[in-house]
This record gives C-alpha cells, structure tokens and sequence, in this order.
C-alpha cells in the first residue's frame, strides 16, 4: 500500500464541482463508490439525498450529492486523538484505519454527516458470498471510514503522470461513474482546471459555509438560459420540514456517542465539580483532611468508571493508548493526559497527604472539567453542541453538581457536616448561574443553528430540568441558609435536585437532542412548481 | 500473496435503454467489482458509463439465493399457497423432461383444435431478453408456430400507443427528443431521467447545461420533473386534453399561418388533402390519387401534381371520388370539400385552454403560455448544416409517458403529440421528435428501408388486413392481434405488441364467438415475471397456476416459476457468452455515429450448476429432433447476425451440435466481416479481447425527414384516413362473425381523435365492480424507477441499499396534507385498496404529488422472491384489473386505477401488542 501521508504534488488543492441541474439523483456515484472502495453494507461514502422544497403546490425536488468535502479547514482533524485523520497538502483528508481507535470523535465533528463506523463486519445476504469474502476489508471494521476521493487512484495517476479529473484513471470513481456528468473532480490550484473553471465568478456555492470549515465541494445552482439560480428563501425548508425525521435534510441523532459517553460526561463532571469544591471547604476550613481525601477517593472512583465506560464506546479497545498521540489539538487526547496525571496525584495525595497535592488534584479535576467542554463543543457536527454557552453550561453544571453532591454527603458522614453552608452558598449561585446560562441557550437554538428536532428534544426537558436542577438547588440552598441551617437534609435535596438536573441535562444533550447538522443549501437551482418554476422564455436562448 | 487479476470487458443490457460497456474487475477467479468501460467513452453516446444497474451484476452472480441446479416439481397442485415441492434433478433429466415434453406436442400437432399453438412463449420487457438468450430464438425459428403473446413484461405496460402509431407515422417504435440539438421540451410524464438509461440521462444533461427548457406535465413530481425547468401538475391520464388545448392555442389563438411551418405542412404531409363528406380523401377519377386544392389556379390537383400553393384552409367545390370501406365508392360532383387541415381547425374548435383548465386542472394561462412557448423556440425556417447537408432545425419537441400513451386515451395523445410536431416542421429533423428504431416494420436494422410510399403519398405500412378477402377471422395466437389489431401488423415483434394482456383474461372469461381459449400444452418463461409485472398480478398468478406444463428459466425462485414444472439455470450475465449488436439508433437516445458489434462473455465460471442459453438451447434442439432446422436458422440470423452471405460462409453445419463459443465465434466472424465489408475478420477470441468493433454510423441516419423528402413521402398528418377505413372494415368483419365485445375498441378509430373524458373509464369501471367511485378517492399511478427497472434485480440487496436514497422505494408516496388528513403519518403501514385488489406498504408522505393522487414505484408486492418477498413494498399490480372496458383498440391498458388509503390496523395492531 502506498504511503498516503504525503501528497505527490505539494502545490494542487483537490477538489470537487457538483451540478444540482445535472444530478437525477440516480445513486450510479453511489454504487460505484461501493464497489470501488468495497464498504460494507450500509455504508456510504458518496451518498445522493432526495430533497423537496416547499410546499404542494409550490414544490420543487433536487438530488444533493453528499460526503466528505475535504474541507480546507476541516472541524474532524484536531479533534482526532490518534492522527489516524490527517490533511495533506493537497487538501485531502486522509483515514490511517491502522491508528484510528473508533472513539467516533471525528465522526460528531464533521457537520456533513461525512464519516460511519461499521462496529461489525455484516453481508447483504446475512451469510457471506464469495466476493463479499474476498473484498472485505477487516482493518475498516471499528474504525472511521469516510471518501477518500480514492486517494490511492488520484496518486498513482499523478506517479503515472495523469491528470487527476481529466484522466479516468486519476480520478475518484464517483466522477467517473457519474452518468449525469454531474460530479467533476480537479485541481483548485491550477485556475485552468475543470473545477476552477466551472466554480469562478459566484456560480458555485459551498455548503453551511458559515461554519468555516472552507469545503472543497462546490455546488453549482444555476444555468442562466433555463433554471437560473435562486437565493434559498424561508419556505423552502420551514420547520415543518425539519421537523419531519424522513426529510433527507434533516440530520438524525448521532449515534457515534451514547450512554456510555453521556455517562463520561456525568460522573466526570460531578467527580470534578465534587473535588473542586470539597478542596474549596478545606481552604475554607470546613472540612477536615481526611475527610477531603476520603472524598477525592471517593470522586477519583466516580471519575474511573465515567471513564471505563467511554472505554467502552471505543470500537478499537486494545489501541486505546494511541489516544496519546494528538495533544497538540485534540482535547480528547489531552483529557487522557490530566487523567494520567490525576491519578498518581490522587495516589500520592492518599500516601503522602499535602496540601500541595490537594491542590494540584483540584487543580486537574478543573482541568478535567474544561476539557470535557471543550470536547463537547468541538463536536461541531452537532448543533446543540458547538452552541458557545455549551462550554460554560458543562463547567457550571460540574461545579452545581459537585457542590449538590458536597451537600449531599454532609449528610452522610459526620466530618463533612461543616461543608454543608460552603455548598450551599456555592450551590445556590451555581444554580442561578445555571439557569442563565440556561435560559441563554435555548433563547438562542435558532441562532446557533438547532434544528426543531433536537429543540424539542431539548424543550422536553426545559420544565424538568428549570424545576428540580434550578429552581429546587435555588430555593433549597437558599431556604437552608436562610431558613433551616440546622437542617442540611433541605440542603442535600437541594444538591439532590442538582444532580438529578445534571444528569437529565447531559444524557439529553449528548443521546436525545444530538442530531447532527443536517444539510442545507443556501442557493438552489430555479425550477419546480408554482412559484418555484423557472421564467418563463419566448425566444431561443440558446 | 500474488493475485491474479484482470478487467473482463462485457456488457450490461438489463434495461432497454441499453447497451451500456462495462469492465469487470475479476481478482483470483472472483468477479469483485463493475466499472465503467470508458475505453469506448469516445463513441458511446453514455460515454461508456452504465447506470446503477450494472453494478448489481456482482451480486447478482453470487447470490445465495440463486437456483443452483435444475429442478422439477413433485407437488401437482399449482397455486400461490401450494409448495412445489421441487427437488434437484440432473441436466440430463431436466432436459430430457423438456425434450419428451415438446416432442409429445409435435406429435399431436403444433396447433390445438382452437387452431392456437401448443407451445407458448413469455419473455421479459423491451427485448432486453434477446440479449442474453443466446441462440435460443433459433429454438422458436426451428420449432414453427408458438403463442408469444402471453403478456409480460412484453406487451403489457409498454409504450404502446406510440409503438404502433409512432411506426405508422414515422417509423418510430420510440421517440426520443434529439438532446444535442434541442431547446424546449413539452414532457408529458415519461420518466427519461429515470428509465432513459445512462445515455438518455446523459444526453438530457448536457442539453439542460447547454439551455434546454423542459417543462413537465405529470400528477406527481417524478425524477424526471424534479430535473426539469418547470412541473405543471396534471390531473391523471387528462394529457390528452392538455395537448389539445396547447393545439388549440397554436392554430387557434395564435394566427396558425404565422406560427407553423406552413411550408412544410403543405409539402411534406398530408394537411392540403382535400376530405370529402363521407370522411375518406376525395381522389382524382381515374389515378385515384387524393386530391389537393391549388390556390394559385383554382384548381384541385393530385397531390404529386405541379402545385404551387396549396390550399390549407376554406372549402371548396370538386369534382371527384371517394373510397371508403370494403371499397365502396362515392362519386362527386362539385362537391363542397375542405382540406383536412380545415377539417382539423374545425375538429379543434371546442378544445380551448378553457375547456382544458377544468378537464387538466391546469390554469389556461399556463396552457397558453407553453403553446407560445413551444412556437417561439421552434425556429421555423432555420436550418442547421449536419455533416455537410442543410437540414431543417426544430429544436422542440414532445415526449409522452408510458400511461399518457398506452390505454384508452393513448391514441388521442400520441396523435396530438405528433401533430404538434408537425405544426411546426419538428419532426425527424435535427432538435426535434426523432424514432429511434423500428421493431413492426422490416428490416428490424435500419428504420429508413422501410420507409417506401403508398400510393396516395404517404408511408406505406404493413397493416394487418381488415378487407373481407384477407382479413385473419382465426386468430393466429391467443391474443388475437393480427384478428383484433390491424395496426400491430405480422413482423416477429407483433405478438407480443397485441391486447398481450387479453390471453390471460379470456382464459377466465371466454368471449363469445371467438376461437375457444385453450391453455398451451407447454408454457416457457424466460427473464420475465408476469406473476409479478402484469395487471392484476394475483389474479395473473392463478392463470399461470391452470398451464399444465411450464418451463421456467430461473435466476432465482420467483412468483412465476412457482408454478413450473420444470426450473432450469441459466449461466447469469457474467458467466455465459454471446455477440450483440450495438451502435447505430435506439431507445433511451442511443443515437451513435457507430455501429457494430460487442461480447457478453464470461467473467468468471458459473457460481452455479447452470448451462449457457446456447448450450442449453443446441441440447433442446439435439433431443427435440430438430437440431438441423436449429443450426439452419442461426445460420440465417436467428442468433443476430446470418452466417452466410454472397460475401461470407461461416455457416453451421445442419446435423452438428456445436458448442456456445464455437457458435458465437462464427458469429463473431460473420459479424465482423459484415461490418468491415470482409477487410477486419475478427474470431471471438479476439472479441473476447476487446470487447467490442465498431464502425462509423452517419448522423444523417437519426433522421427520416431527409429519406422521406428524397422519396416524395408525406407524413400522414393530421388526418387519419387509413384508421379510419381500416376501423370501418374492421367492424364489418368482427360483426359478421358475432363478435360484438370489441366494440368499444372499435371508437377509437377515428380519423381526428375526439377527446372524452378518460378518468372516467377507470371511474365507470369502480361502478361496474358493483362499488361506489367515492369510496376510491385516490388516482393510483406508477413510475419507473432506475434502480430495478427491466432489471429484474429486486432480489439484490445493494440495489435495495441505494434505491432506497430515492423516494418512494419505500412504500407508498401521497401527499403530505392528504395523508394528514387521513390521519396517516410519515412511515404508517396503510393498505391500499381498489374495486378488485389490495396491496399493503408504508406511507411516504411528500410534496411533489397531487392530492389526489398517490405513488407506487416500481412492481413488488413479491411473495416468493426471496429478499424481495420480505421488503414489504406495495405494488400497482394488486389493484389494477384486467378488462375489455379498461383496453383501448391498439389492445392496451394503462397503470391507473382509483384506490382508497386507510392505516393498516392488522400492522399496527400487530405493532402494539
């Protein structure tokens, strides 16, 4: 096999024109891809979606092509832990399948809905024919796959001295496939090129060009004499239409993170926040040591197991450690290394108790903390995740959780019983912060992009969530310090309240309201029914 | 480890709008992928890309499914819920069955007491099934009469109305807009993005980048609407009245001298010919040659006379003949008379815009608007050089759909869509309407032979005689169509282009006075599924069930070889051999500047214990008996191409069985030297090699105007003298034996088509199944879809896989706001239910469908099938009928029927519980 990571020419940008008035949506691209690239059943790197626009009788249908747009910014490469995801220099994003660890990071970053992860090998008949035998490919099983603009074709045409989107064998099977000539492939770079070409002067447009990943496939809308294009208008796609699952627009619930990796988000968080803040009733005097180690343990122990189930999601367990290798941007990558120091601080701490050491863990469970939101915003794949409050909403919702829980076991062991009003204060104005942050976010779903589906998703748990991870924290914080401080049961079920809050909030965010981007086209060919059909034309504008 | 590995070049030819080449990647013996074969991209009209069809053949070869060794049945009862009970069997016993079988006919007789042939014959759609039998038609060629015209995929549910009109008019079995040249296209529902194949998306791709304004006419928003400029939602199988109103607006409205090409419509067609009253040409005395008014003299000439300016409209006063039916004769004197272009601006008179906005629901504006449309970009006058010859250019045109243009209301809208064309000159020139080839006229290679005049100056064509002297009173096969049809003619094509679909009714049903309708002794089916495809599937299925022996070639089990007899497997696409024509003219828009030759071969050995059709058809033929007139007619072409000329001898020997590639390598040389005129003989190894040979094929030969104008030929438009002739006497002939259920069919032969309401018919025919039209509020319709068209690949996962991206491969497409009000969400099971069957599917709810309307793409509804059988797709089959009162007089139905939706409550029930 070709060694991919290096491009044969340093100076070509690939990339890919795609024209909505040629596609019939005939899915040829599709299949060729499949062949060419031997996926697995299900799996679809060159896709082609139906759309409808409008409404009867004012309607008009197009074919969308879809997959990996190599964008020149491209949101799925930082993020990698491993760098089995790489840019070249020509612009192609390559998959190293031997490096990639399946954590499906890459997958909820790509807001095009690019990437799949085949978890087991499946054949079209159940059993295995002799062909599906001889072309599987069990080194893409569990991990990342996506297009790869047959990257191997497009180097060995270039080692031959082909013209990748000129000559067929230079050029990826979809182009090639195409019987619509709708798919065109070529060199940015070279402004003689086909794609150069055919996208000068406006003609083209990129798709959800406002997220900044510079996609390097181009849409052309509009041919002049017949179908001119058109600005997308507001019904086009209302939220009727986005609110129906069936819509190839509408983008579903990943399913690349689960429960598993909500659970990460969970403990993770509460185990950070309790450390953060059983260290803060220390400093304070609140609690003794011994008390503050017993809970870090008891927070360390939390933490593992949020930890041993992202464990879990990893489809490629026994490669778990490459997740080391991308610390230069990949904040999955440097939350394993706060995990690696965490522990050994938490070891020493338990040994050798210093104060140094207590803070250096609560130091680290912050650190924890941001990179866990961090994490969760750079999945830019989901709109309700890369919202900008999210980062602050998962570390005031850490710290809430952490002071709900500090609140909580006050209760339980007669050496914490000092923390109670520390939690509680703390508790109280983290539940106020919450709910700002809160109100916020949903204030602003529309502007941040949050399709209906998963607003409703989010809009379900509003009420709940105001009630007991809010205004419950609010009020009984509030009520035990102002009200019965000899009783901290009202601040446990204060805390109680918080936890409960964090958990419904994080399990929705990450497994309910976690649809991915969907597609969108901000121009559109002219043509269809009614009011979308093309001009009318007296002459031969030909 | 080292791995052999090579690209076998072959060809796909599922579809009709095939060929297209493709290579197979064969790694270690194991055929793992299709690509394009872009070797020939230069001279393919697709440039050498296959549709998503091709790339099924992989697992279409490895199917576990497939019926991997002949088998007979042991169960005698036949039926949908009787188990064949087949068990495995040898070749030898397999083929001995059969033999003994056909012997045991010869014996009695070809022919039955009916005088119908004991043997019958089903293949599949658009000839696609000649492309893989190999030498099997030399069998039939061999064998003398057999019944072809059990409907199947061939002859029911085709273009049909076009294929006999559009022979009759301008050598056209398909019409296909000339892509590369035209500007504006009225399409009236035929789905070319989806069942044009690669070349046909092709070409209408380029055209759109280059201008081209399509605008769609259909009930639902098909693929085809999807890509067009504009999509005029009709109400169902109303086209007709649409394309009237458009004719109305042209000659009409707009001032018809200005806008036609009066040039042309005086010279080239039959519009001056004077009409005389009984509604036949009034003829010169003597030469009985029709007549022609000279304006310039005031005289009537025959129409080759020196006439100088054709009179188009008015009446005037002649002296002349009449020959009407049964050669009755009219002799006039100073009798008023009209041109029949008059004769049309009268018949014309009531269809206005209007008239049609209520009829279509189609706003008279927009109606208005596409008839000024279409003259403006019909560049009347203008020429276009093509390979150095001046030739008119019309860059317009008109498609049809295949339910717009087969049933009643067929005739009507391929007439008015021919005449449109010839209103403005836009026919069989560059940019416009072009035939693409002929399959009732003869010879079947070259749509332009035929192409001769009749004696009153228009093309000459080979109806099947209505006059008492020669009418056929007994039917030659149980359809009845050189008895019925006078238009379906007596080429080999014609069976099948018959009421295809009446066997199976009359099967049922005798009518009276007809030849008894007995069953054939011996049923062979091949690449076809008629308990799937046809009308009333089901109903279909329990025919086929009654055949006392069925032959089944056999891919997989399927709902039709459930009831075989004897089950054999064929070496599939990619593992038997043949020799095929490719280039020139055809459907689809394979309109090539070559023509020759390509191989189907083997890419890798059966999967299988299956025989090549060759071989199996030489060891039918040896055990028949009739090997010799078997070897004798490959020799003279039945395999496609003769193998003897005054040019050449490859020819068999008549008492030798031959093996497939010996057979196919005299094929490859005989075809070769034909083609190269003796200077590039090519053995099949050598076409094994290169997968195909091709010589240069003229542009000029997509054209017929330029042949027609050579020979003096007129087209024969607007008036339709000879239907109507032929109709009278075809009425006479049918009551003078009693047969009086043909009736209805008889009203379509009128020489200007009058329009009647034709929902109506499927409406009345709610109330003829005894039920309220009401309780059916839905128009249930059909469309093709690219993925399985003709392709018989329902069986085929990654077909399933990708088909389902496009809407409606699903379930049951219906409009979003009628489905809500029916309560019926995205996804719900719904049944379906007709007057006369049921199909069960899921709802997909969407705009791009009128509300009173609904979608089922494709045909399913499988129940043997395998993976087909648990896809739980519905199908129009189950609820459309079979009837005299739905067949038009070409002997057709249509894919329409009124239905009712409703949840389905079992599914659901099931669902809850």
């Amino acid at each position: 096999m070709n060694d991919l990571s290096t491009p044969p020419s340093m100076s070509a940008r690939y990339g890919m024109v795609i024209d909505l008035n040629s596609c019939v949506g005939c899915q040829t691209c599709t299949i060729a891809c499949k062949h060419a690239n031997d996926t697995p059943p299900g799996v679809q790197w060159r896709r082609v979606i139906d759309v409808e626009l409008g409404t009867f009788p004012n309607v008009e249908r197009l074919f969308l092509v879809t997959g990996c747009q190599h964008c020149a910014e491209p949101s799925c490469v930082p993020v990698c832990p491993t760098g089995a995801t790489k840019q070249r220099a020509d612009g192609l994003v390559t998959m190293d399948y031997d490096l990639c660890i399946g954590c499906g990071y890459c997958a909820v970053a790509c807001p095009y809905q690019a990437r799949t992860i085949a978890h087991e090998q499946n054949w079209y008949y159940g059993e295995p024919t002799t062909q599906e035998t001889y072309v599987a490919q069990p080194d893409r099983i569990g991990v990342a796959n996506k297009c790869t603009f047959c990257i191997e074709k497009v180097d060995d045409g270039l080692a031959a001295g082909l013209t990748p989107g000129v000559d067929p064998d230079a050029t990826p099977a979809c182009a090639n496939s195409c019987i619509a000539t709708a798919i065109h492939f070529g060199d940015f770079n070279d402004p003689n090129s086909n794609v150069s070409q055919m996208s000068a002067d406006d003609r083209a447009f990129q798709m959800h060009e406002e997220l900044g990943n510079d996609p390097q496939v181009k849409y052309l809308y509009g041919i002049d004499n017949s179908m001119p294009g058109r600005d997308r208008t507001a019904d086009d796609v209302d939220d009727e239409a986005l609110q129906d699952p069936a819509n190839p627009l509408v983008g579903k619930v990943q399913k690349f993170w689960d429960m598993r990796a909500a659970m990460n988000f969970t403990l993770g968080g509460m185990s950070t926040g309790l450390i953060i803040m059983a260290w803060l009733a220390y400093m304070l005097g609140s609690i003794p040591e011994s008390a503050l180690i017993g809970v870090n343990v008891v927070a360390g122990v939390g933490m593992a197991i949020g930890l041993f189930f992202v464990f879990l999601e990893i489809a490629r367990k026994a490669r778990f450690l490459l997740v080391l290798l991308r610390p230069q941007s990949s904040w999955m990558t440097r939350e394993t290394y706060v995990v690696a120091a965490f522990y050994p601080t938490l070891l020493a701490d338990l040994f050798w108790p210093a104060d140094i050491l207590h803070l250096a863990l609560a130091i680290e469970a912050a650190a924890f903390l941001y990179c866990q939101a961090r994490i969760l915003q750079a999945g830019k794949g989901i709109p309700a995740w890369r919202a900008p409050q999210m980062p602050w909403m998962l570390i005031a919702t850490g710290l809430l959780e952490g002071a709900g829980l500090l609140a909580i076991a006050t209760t339980l062991h007669p050496d914490l019983r000092g923390a109670t009003p520390i939690a509680a204060g703390l508790g109280g104005a983290l539940a106020a912060i919450n709910a700002i942050l809160w109100r916020n976010y949903m204030a602003n779903t529309s502007v941040n992009g949050i399709h209906p589906l998963p607003r409703k998703a989010l809009a379900a748990i509003n009420t709940p969530l105001r009630l007991i991870g809010q205004v419950l924290p609010l009020l009984g914080f509030a009520a035990f310090l102002g009200l019965w401080p000899t009783q901290p049961l009202v601040a446990a079920l204060a805390g109680l309240g918080a936890v409960a809050g964090g958990i419904i909030w994080k399990m929705t965010v990450i497994t309910k309201a976690s649809h991915q981007q969907g597609f969108a086209l901000s121009k559109v060919p002219q043509r269809g029914s009614g009011t979308r059909a093309a001009p009318a034309r007296m002459g031969t504008a030909v | 480890m080292s791995k052999t590995s090579k690209k076998v070049p072959t060809y796909c030819f599922q579809c009709v709008s095939g060929p297209d080449l493709i290579k197979v990647e064969v790694e270690d013996g194991v055929a793992t992928r299709i690509e394009p074969n872009l070797n020939i991209c230069g001279q393919h009209p697709g440039q050498g890309t296959p549709c998503v069809k091709a790339y099924g053949l992989v697992q279409k070869t490895y199917n576990p499914n497939r019926v991997s060794q002949p088998m007979k049945r042991t169960n005698p009862k036949k039926g949908r819920n009787e188990d064949p009970d087949f068990v495995p069997i040898s070749w030898d016993e397999a083929l001995d069955t059969v033999a003994d079988k056909m012997k045991e006919i010869r014996a009695k007789g070809l022919k039955d007491n009916s005088g119908y042939p004991r043997l019958a014959v089903s293949f599949g759609g658009g000839g696609t099934p000649t492309r893989f039998m190999g030498s099997f038609p030399a069998i039939l060629a061999a064998w003398g009469p057999a019944d072809l015209g059990f409907g199947a995929g061939q002859g029911v549910k085709c273009y049909h109305s076009e294929h006999l009109y559009g022979e009759l008019w301008q050598r056209a079995f398909t019409l296909e807009v000339d892509s590369p040249y035209c500007e504006y296209v009225i399409n009236c529902g035929k789905n070319v993005d989806a069942s044009g194949g690669a070349t046909g998306v092709r070409r209408g791709a380029e055209a759109r980048r280059r201008g081209l304004k399509r605008v769609m006419v259909e009930p639902h928003l098909s693929v085809t609407g999807a890509m067009s400029a504009e999509w005029v939602p009709i109400r169902a199988k109303t086209d007709a009245a649409f394309l009237f109103a458009v004719i109305h607006r042209i000659i009409k409205e707009r001032n018809w001298a200005e806008v036609c090409d009066v040039r042309f419509l005086k010279e080239d067609t039959t519009s001056p010919y004077l009409v005389g009253p009984n509604g036949y040409y009034l003829r010169e005395p003597g030469t009985e040659k029709p007549l022609i008014w000279d304006l310039a003299d005031g005289q009537a000439k025959p129409f080759d006379g020196n006439i100088t300016d054709a009179a188009m409209d008015g009446s005037f006063q002649v002296t002349g003949l009449e020959i009407g039916a049964d050669d009755e004769v009219w002799q006039h004197e100073g009798v008023v008379v009209k041109p029949a272009f008059q004769v049309l601006l009268d018949h014309m008179e009531e269809y206005t815009p209007d008239w049609a906005e209520v009829e279509c629901d189609v706003p008279a504006e927009t109606i208005r608007r596409i008839g000024d449309e279409f003259v403006a970009h019909a560049r009347v006058g203008e020429m276009i050089e093509i390979e150095g010859e001046m030739m008119p250019l019309r860059p317009v045109g008109v498609a049809l759909g295949k339910s717009v243009n087969n049933g009643p209301g067929g005739y009507h809208a391929v007439w008015a869509r021919t005449l449109l064309s010839v209103l403005v000159g836009a026919i069989e020139v560059p940019g416009a309407n072009l035939g693409t080839k002929v399959r009732l006229n003869r010879p079947a290679n070259n749509k332009h032979l035929s192409a001769v005049s009749s004696r009153d100056g228009i093309m000459d064509f080979p109806f099947n005689p209505t006059s008492k002297a020669e009418w056929a009173s007994q039917p030659r096969i149980r359809n009845g169509y050189n008895t019925l049809v006078p238009l379906s003619s007596s080429s080999p094509w014609a069976p099948a282009l018959g009421p295809a679909h009446l066997p199976w009714l009359f099967q049922k049903e005798a009518p009276d006075n007809w030849p008894r309708p007995t069953l054939p002794d011996m049923w062979i089916c091949y690449r076809t599924n008629p308990a799937i495809s046809s009308w009333n599937a089901p109903e279909v299925a329990e025919r086929i069930s009654e055949f006392p022996f069925t032959l089944a070639f056999a891919y997989t089990k399927d709902e039709t070889n459930h009831m075989a007899d004897i089950i054999l497997p064929e070496a599939t696409d990619l593992e038997s051999l043949q020799l095929s024509r490719i280039g020139g003219t055809g459907s689809g828009e394979q309109f090539w500047k070559h023509q020759g030759w390509m191989i189907r071969q083997p890419a890798v050995k059966p999967v299988v214990d299956a025989m090549d059709m060759t071989d199996i058809a030489t060891e039918i033929a040896q055990r028949v008996g009739i090997l010799g007139e078997y070897n004798i007619a490959i020799n003279k072409g039945a395999a496609g191409m003769k193998l003897v000329s005054n040019q050449f001898d490859y020819s068999l020997e008549p008492d030798v069985a031959y093996g497939v590639e010996e057979i196919w390598d005299r094929v490859a040389k005989a075809a070769s030297h034909d083609l190269s005129k003796g200077e590039e003989i090519h053995d099949l190894a050598w076409f094994k090699e290169n997968g195909y040979m091709l010589r240069e094929f003229a542009q000029r030969e997509w054209y017929l105007y330029p042949y027609m104008k050579e020979r003096g030929i007129r087209f024969e438009l607007p008036y339709q003298e000879r239907i109507k002739r032929h109709g009278v006497q075809l009425a006479n002939r049918l009551h003078e034996v009693g047969v009086e259920w043909w009736d209805g069919q008889l009203e379509d032969y009128d020489p200007l088509p009058k329009y009647e309401s034709f929902p109506d018919i499927w409406t009345n025919y709610v109330r003829e199944k005894g039920q309220d039209p009401d309780d059916f509020p839905f128009w249930a319709l059909t469309a093709r879809s690219m993925q399985y068209a003709w392709g018989a690949n329902v069986g085929i996962p990654l077909i399933y896989e990708v088909a389902e991206n496009v809407a409606g491969h699903s379930g049951i497409i219906i409009n979003m706001q009628a489905a809500r009000k029916l309560g019926i969400g995205q996804g719900d099971p719904v049944v379906i239910t007709s007057a006369t069957g049921v199909t069960r599917g899921n709802a997909v709810l969407r705009q791009g469908i009128r509300p009173d309307t609904v979608l089922m793409i494709g045909q399913f509804d499988h129940w043997a099938t395998p993976f087909a059988k648990d896809l739980n797709l519905p199908s129009l089959n189950s609820v459309t009928d079979i009837a005299l009162s739905l067949t038009d007089g070409t002997g057709s139905g249509s894919d329409i029927v009124r239905v009712k939706i409703e949840k389905d409550l079992e599914v659901l029930k099931r669902a809850n519980s």
